[in-house]
């Protein structure tokens, strides 16, 4: 089920918004409840992994408990990696039989499994929790309030990769309490925003972009074309921030703020400043989890601990890559923009000072030059896309750029949509509140008369 | 002021705030659904309570509906645009039936089928069906559906889907047309749905663009010998009473891109005939007549605009197959 859809929209939320309205008066029922929720829509769109979901959050749950009363920190670590190979195999076995067999000179045999839905997202989950119980900083807590944790539909997906201490003590509370009615305005707001950002950007660029990118795969594209190609990360910005945008107002109808994972990134002045505006939790992650544990291990002697620093910063973008998809092209570009941090840090502390415009320049052409390569799926179609850049731009087709000319508009003049949020919902206004039903029921026409996309980072 | 007054005023903002949205979402959502159910916006007959007949739109996906039920037609020709300059008229004018065209531009097997069970569910009595068969039923596997997603939607028994699906700024120009064209202010669309693509094509041109796609050879014999949509074809014109006479023609595409005798397309080819053949075996007034051949005609650019989209003087001489496969069933004469 996906957010953008009828089904999600005119019968999930409606009837799950009804039936929680109806246990938020009895405490003992609200978390059972959303764990019944977010487990119905989970096994909507996904319900042969429905097992495997149920089975992950039972192990780690029980693991935790084991724990608790034996302190055996070998078996979180066990778990740990029991829940990284459940993901490997998953999402990297067909690439490492590939690989292994391009080694053995062989060709392997490739298995015949999908990917379970959110599975990078829920893995990470258990990880937060596990990695930190270990570390002894967090608590134990009961199976029902656990697998909320995990399955909250709202982020169950593709986030925001919320950790256990934004959102377990969020979890039961009661909603339907004084002050709702200014929540749930402010949730309408993330969910129309991130619906338009979702259905009218970045489709309509997926609209213009997915034939070219299809084209690129066998051979050089049209005079012209490469530019619409090079512009493919404002689709993902939008793609991701609306999906991002819809599951925190969906959070908040059910009592939960989850946290927000984009702040204006195009508007970054250098690719640092870049990695702190997208995709935050994500980012959070790996920098508590990967590369805070690679700069600390005793590695290497004090006088090198630049270069093992660097080293940790270079593997944590290139795993930052390998997460996207199993496949070279998003190693690369994980590389690529390690190297580019890499070479941002020490730019910053040994080169002279760039003007902020050019800092600013110089990074968005850098997003959306390696972007080509991260949606390309191989350096041969990116080739074919960089190498026709130096064809004119198309601007003989007119009106049917606007997805394109709108997008870097708002993408660099616009505040982050939690900024416009909160300005448009300082003060309630009844008119700007009808204003905004207007608006989301345009989008509701606007969604029916269009084929479907499916959020970009569904398949991550 | 007090706080507690403040706060319970600014909750009472908030509160009718709340209201003003969910109430605007709702009345527009209620006034737009109504527009609906009065004028049923695509002419499906599933809504509409104030009769309009007829559409006014370019894309044959959605009007081939409003076309299919009309009563004024008992007989029908489908396929893509590889049907689409076959004429009704001439058609009605030599058989005495009345024919429709229910031809969509790039519509498969499976999406011609659609409009086929809505055809036959709105039509008690069948005069004659004519079927333009391209490549794509030849396929040995039902292919993932691709690209814009055909409105199965408008064509199955269910209003309540209808109606979801007609809250969209498409369905709510078509009902701003269809008051027009009530209203008499907009021609409705040629009710027989001819539309000839020279409008777009003009003679005197051949883009070399188009090429058949003939499916993928299949891996055994047994494969070979599956045709999903021509099985699936088989069982509707089974169900149909024996008096319906049912033609089956395979477009004529430029002689080069004819598969060459002992090939293994070739072969391909003939099984998928012997297929289609076999969907009206039997039946009386029936034929399947193939104008994929290399000969004089399909060796002539003039008579194509492209390598599978034929020009009048070939839409010609599949009519008179056509008419002469419904009085003469098998043993018709075919000129070709």
């Amino acid at each position: 089920m996906l957010f953008n859809d009828y089904p999600f929209l005119l019968v999930f939320l409606p009837a799950a918004l009804l039936i929680y309205r109806l246990a938020d008066s009895y405490p003992a029922a609200r978390i059972g409840v959303q764990v019944a929720l977010s487990l119905a829509f989970y096994a909507w769109g996904s319900p042969s992994f429905i097992v495997l979901l149920v089975a992950s959050i039972a192990i780690n749950w029980l693991a935790s408990v084991v724990y608790g009363r034996v302190k055996w920190r070998m078996l979180l670590t066990l778990v740990i990696v029991l829940d990284l190979a459940v993901l490997a195999l998953f999402k990297y076995a067909n690439f490492l039989l590939a690989n292994l067999g391009l080694v053995l000179g062989t060709t392997l045999p490739s298995l015949d499994i999908g990917l379970p839905l959110g599975i990078s997202f829920f893995t990470f989950h258990h990880i937060m929790y596990l990695a930190d119980l270990k570390r002894g900083r967090a608590p134990l807590y009961t199976l029902d309030r656990y697998a909320l944790y995990i399955v909250f539909f709202p982020q169950a997906i593709a986030g925001p990769l919320a950790r256990w201490s934004e959102v377990m003590h969020q979890f039961g509370k009661q909603v339907y309490v004084p002050g709702w009615q200014r929540t749930f305005c402010i949730a309408i707001c993330f969910i129309a925003f991130g619906l338009f950002e979702k259905v009218v950007i970045a489709d309509s660029i997926a609209h213009l972009l997915d034939p070219i990118y299809a084209q690129a795969i066998s051979g050089p594209l049209p005079a012209g074309d490469a530019w619409l190609a090079f512009c493919f990360s404002f689709q993902i910005l939008f793609d991701f921030s609306g999906y991002s945008d819809i599951a925190i107002g969906l959070g908040l109808l059910f009592g939960v703020q989850l946290p927000y994972n984009f702040n204006a990134p195009l508007r970054s002045t250098n690719i640092q400043d870049f990695w702190q505006r997208w995709h935050i939790t994500l980012m959070l992650f790996l920098r508590d989890y990967v590369f805070y544990p690679l700069v600390n291990m005793r590695l290497l002697p004090r006088r090198l601990l630049p270069l093992q620093f660097f080293g940790a910063m270079l593997v944590t973008m290139a795993l930052c890559g390998l997460w996207h998809g199993a496949s070279w092209t998003f190693v690369l570009w994980g590389v690529l923009h390690g190297l580019a941090q890499v070479a941002c840090s020490l730019w910053r502390r040994y080169g002279p000072r760039f003007p902020a415009w050019l800092g600013w320049a110089l990074t968005v052409l850098f997003v959306l030059a390696t972007g080509v390569i991260f949606r390309a799926g191989s350096v041969e179609a990116a080739w074919h896309i960089f190498s026709e850049l130096i064809s004119p731009l198309p601007l003989e087709r007119g009106k049917h750029l606007w997805p394109l000319i709108a997008a870097p508009l708002f993408a660099f003049l616009l505040p982050a949509s939690q900024d416009i949020v909160a300005m448009l919902t300082r003060r309630p206004n009844p008119w700007l509140a009808g204003l905004l039903g207007l608006g989301l029921f345009a989008l509701l026409l606007h969604m029916g008369g269009r084929d479907l996309h499916e959020f970009v980072y569904f398949k991550f | 002021m007090n706080s507690s007054t403040s706060s319970s005023e600014t909750d009472l903002g908030w509160g009718r705030s709340l209201l003003a949205c969910l109430g605007a979402l709702a009345g527009a959502a209620l006034l737009v659904l109504a527009l609906m159910v009065v004028v049923d916006p695509y002419d499906s007959g599933k809504l509409g309570l104030l009769g309009i007949d007829g559409v006014d739109n370019r894309l044959t996906q959605i009007t081939a509906a409003s076309r299919a039920r009309n009563p004024d037609f008992n007989a029908a020709i489908f396929g893509n645009s590889t049907a689409q300059m076959i004429k009704p008229a001439e058609l009605s004018a030599a058989t005495g039936l009345r024919f429709v065209q229910l031809y969509m531009t790039g519509a498969n097997a499976r999406e011609q089928l659609a409009v086929l069970d809505f055809y036959l569910r709105n039509h008690a009595k069948v005069g004659a069906l004519v079927f333009s068969a391209d490549p794509g039923w030849c396929v040995h596997a039902r292919p993932k559906e691709a690209g814009v997603p055909f409105p199965y939607w408008l064509y199955d028994k269910s209003v309540l889907t209808y109606a979801v699906r007609s809250i969209s700024w498409q369905a709510l120009e078509q009902v701003f047309q269809r008051i027009s064209i009530g209203l008499g202010r907009r021609p409705r669309m040629n009710p027989d749905g001819f539309v000839s693509y020279e409008d777009i094509w003009p003679p005197g041109q051949f883009k070399e663009i188009g090429w058949p796609r003939d499916p993928a050879p299949a891996i055994s014999a047994e494969m070979r010998a599956t045709f999903p949509e021509i099985a699936a074809l088989g069982s509707v014109v089974s169900r149909l009473p024996t008096d319906v006479p049912v033609v089956i023609v395979v477009p004529p595409t430029f002689a080069d891109t004819v598969p060459k005798p002992g090939t293994e397309t070739a072969r391909e080819r003939q099984a998928c005939d012997a297929a289609l053949k076999a969907v009206v075996a039997g039946r009386s007034r029936s034929n399947f007549i193939s104008y994929r051949v290399d000969n004089e005609l399909t060796r002539d650019r003039a008579s194509f605009a492209d390598f599978i989209h034929y020009r009048p003087v070939l839409a010609r001489k599949i009519e008179q197959g056509i008419i002469a496969s419904l009085q003469d069933g098998e043993r018709a004469k075919i000129d070709f």
